[in-house]
């Protein structure tokens, strides 16, 4: 086993830690996509005028019980969902709490829009209930980077800290940055990943505004799909220089090995097909790996009518015929679009799937559309062997991230 | 052309990047080059105009959407649904 690759160290994950509509806990979410459960349901609040009254909710979160910090309990749902995620993937890391050698450490976690219930919150406390102030916390719980300090002052991370914000890439370009950190030496342990929690009223009308929500369900590569639908939650993992990770005797449970990103730099809302392509085609040559040594790739697959066809050409063209024989799912059928942390929800599917030889489905895809004709695990996981994985992110604005995951070094 | 008509037509050129004079109830709307998040403004201006709500979802081709008389057509039945004016200026 060397430990550099390229010329640089090897970057290693620790600890996965995940709060998701199929669960909270990585183990919950993981045997919920095993039974393809799906956790799209009717909104949990008075939907009042909104005509997509459907969304993906985490159900059964209680800060409380769920996040140790007296602190995250007093901020917004996003840093709570964050915290939780943290800290199942610290405990799973081993890692001693605070961290040794705290500036070699960083905490990147992103999120799209941060604190919108709180947002929501304030405002009508201002302009409906005509109150004299905003609750002091107010700015604290909205700011898009207190969840990434909640982790740092958590963990007692002195290194690197700050929130990335990249829509649906969100998650996959904060791993991608302690990926980088890591092997150039920067830092030896990172935290990262993302959360969103936008599904409130005022968001749900936003959302709707666009257009691009659908009625009825999550339907990736479908005939019958008709728009994404919004889901909530965060992804956490812990990476690790993998001599570090191996000096403390810590268990290894994946390897990442490529990231890749580009921008369309064209539209903020059609994706391109070059952008994508050339994300998929980075992290591939990151890895140093050929397109036919990926197994299982989980798609961005949000079922827009654009996306999903526009993918599938992507994946046609980095992989050739091997496309045909590679496993592609979207996860999303089963927790809904969680936005900025969708890929850390995704790269958690990515490393189960090579630990535990299973194929997570694109659930809900009985009539698939004649443009998507490639292998989407239609319906009902299977047993597969399951070595190199690929998780793509995709943003409005032709933001794309994609990473590729191996087994941890032998 | 009625008032609706006319309304939409105006509504359809100030979201066309380039307007022609030409459009008519039988004009496609795939033939004004509008894209998607075009289309989305344009909804939004006529609900805003005529006080209605069109449940147009971007990720369908629909009837409603082909050509500018559809568009009309569907516009007038729901403002008679609604029971708006459609007076706004």
């Amino acid at each position: 086993m060397t430990s550099k690759k390229n010329g640089l160290r090897r970057v290693v994950v620790t600890g996965m830690g995940a709060v998701t509509p199929l669960g909270i806990g990585v183990p919950d979410m993981w045997a919920a996509m095993q039974r393809g459960d799906c956790a799209v349901g009717p909104l949990s609040f008075d939907t009042q005028d909104l005509y997509i009254t459907i969304a993906s909710e985490v159900k059964g979160f209680d800060p409380k019980i769920h996040t140790k910090s007296k602190l995250v309990q007093l901020a917004d749902r996003y840093s709570w969902f964050a915290s939780a995620a943290a800290q199942e993937a610290v405990e799973q890391s081993g890692l001693e709490v605070p961290f040794k050698n705290p500036y070699r450490t960083a905490a990147i976690f992103g999120t799209g829009a941060g604190g919108m219930n709180t947002t929501e919150k304030s405002y009508q406390d201002l302009y409906i209930h005509k109150k004299k102030a905003t609750h002091p916390l107010t700015l604290i719980r909205i700011i898009g980077s207190s969840a990434a300090a909640h982790i740092g002052i958590d963990y007692g991370i002195k290194g690197p800290t700050y929130a990335t914000c990249s829509a649906c890439s969100t998650a996959t370009h904060a791993i991608g940055a302690v990926y980088d950190y890591i092997r150039h030496g920067v830092i030896d342990v990172g935290v990262t990943g993302a959360s969103e929690a936008v599904i409130c009223y005022g968001s749900m009308r936003v959302w709707q505004a666009l257009r691009v929500l659908s009625p009825e369900g999550c339907f990736p590569f479908s005939k019958r799909r008709n728009g994404t639908v919004l889901g909530e939650g965060a992804g956490a993992l812990v990476l690790e220089d993998l001599e570090h990770a191996k000096a403390r005797g810590a268990t290894i449970l994946a390897e990442l090995l490529g990231y890749g990103a580009s921008s369309d730099a064209k539209d903020m809302v059609n994706p391109d097909i070059e952008g994508p392509k050339s994300a998929m085609r980075d992290a591939l040559s990151d890895a140093n790996l050929s397109p036919g040594d990926i197994d299982y790739l989980n798609a961005h697959g949000t079922a827009t009518a654009i996306n999903d066809v526009n993918e599938t050409r992507a994946i046609k063209d980095v992989f050739g015929q091997h496309a045909y024989k590679l496993a592609v799912s979207s996860t999303k059928s089963m927790h809904g679009h969680l936005l900025g942390a969708g890929g850390a929800v995704e790269a958690i599917a990515c490393i189960r799937a090579t630990q535990e030889g299973y194929l997570p489905p694109t659930i809900g895809l009985t009539e698939p559309d004649p443009e998507c004709d490639l292998d989407y695990v239609p319906n009902e996981g299977r047993k597969a062997k399951v070595t190199y994985t690929m998780s793509n992110s995709f943003a409005f604005g032709g933001l794309n991230a994609v990473l590729v995951f191996g087994p941890p070094p032998a | 052309m009625d008032d609706v008509a006319t309304k939409i037509i105006d509504i359809l050129k100030k979201h066309m990047k380039e307007p022609k004079d030409d459009i008519s109830l039988t004009t496609a709307l795939s033939d004004l080059k509008i894209e998607s998040l075009d289309l989305a403004m344009i909804v939004f201006d006529i609900e805003d105009t005529f006080g209605i709500e069109i449940p147009y979802n971007a990720n369908e081709e629909v009837e409603d959407f082909k050509t500018v008389g559809s568009v009309v057509d569907r516009v007038k039945s729901l403002v008679a649904a609604s029971g708006a004016t459609g007076a706004k200026a």
